[in-house]
């Protein structure tokens, strides 16, 4: 399902999703990352982009629990106004994708997000992160 | 009259080049907006992406700021995914689930 298939969003009626933080084209850019993230590594990658209830580590943790599948799931979670960035790896994926890969990936991101490139930091941490994880 | 039109004929090019570059400010200024620029209030909706929607549970205890995004429904259109119509109403998850999936989990955290 799709922003324009609700029948909330109507044919005339813009779709909130535009009133997220990314435009068209950022959304373009990511819906490739994450697919491709997907299909490279077998686990589910996920983004999300909003405010985080403190402690932020613990919501995160709640986001990424409402994956289908948890341990099999990577869940970047990212507050730009507490400039707060969160990588939640399940078990399995874990295996693959180590604290200390996360945390290169994580210093990628805040590297872009400082310079206001919030979409760039998601794209390229996410491809940094998939490759660490390798194939699946 | 036909003075007045002669005084007046060459002013009208000027008039509407003035106008075309007031409106490339503004619309300038209006796709700055949406930019994200740290240490500044940045407000916009929630999103949550998935490269597929069926990768979501159904069991979603939705963020307070989500709620209203997930109730005009919608992740990204280009992001292919959706959270369900009912998330935001979504039951937590059992305390002592959640827990075990949390203390099985790595990650990293930053802050910029």
């Amino acid at each position: 399902m799709t922003a324009g298939d609700h029948p909330d969003s109507g044919l005339t009626g813009r779709p909130e999703v535009l009133d997220g933080p990314f435009n068209t084209r950022q959304l373009l850019r990511l819906d490739e990352a994450l697919r491709l993230a997907d299909q490279s590594t077998g686990f589910t990658f996920s983004i999300y982009v909003g405010e985080l209830d403190e402690p932020v580590r613990g919501h995160a943790e709640k986001l990424h629990a409402q994956l289908a599948e948890p341990e099999r799931s990577v869940q970047i979670a990212v507050s730009p106004n507490q400039r707060a960035l969160e990588i939640v790896t399940g078990a399995l994926a874990r295996r693959r994708l180590p604290d200390r890969d996360c945390k290169l990936a994580a210093l990628s991101m805040t590297a872009a997000f400082s310079g206001g490139d919030l979409a760039g930091g998601l794209v390229s941490g996410l491809a940094q992160l998939a490759d660490h994880a390798g194939r699946s | 009259m036909s003075q007045y039109l002669q005084v007046l004929a060459p002013l009208v090019p000027a008039g509407l080049i003035a106008l075309v570059i007031t409106g490339l400010v503004y619309a300038g200024s209006a796709r700055r907006a949406k930019r994200y620029r740290p240490g500044r209030s940045f407000d916009f909706t929630p999103v949550w992406f998935l490269s597929a929607p069926e990768q979501l549970n159904g069991r979603v205890d939705a963020p307070a700021g989500l709620a209203s995004a997930a109730a005009g429904a919608a992740l990204p259109a280009a992001a292919g995914a959706a959270l369900p119509a009912s998330a935001a109403a979504g039951a937590a998850l059992p305390a002592g689930a959640l827990t075990d999936q949390i203390a099985e989990t790595g990650g990293a955290s930053d802050r910029w």
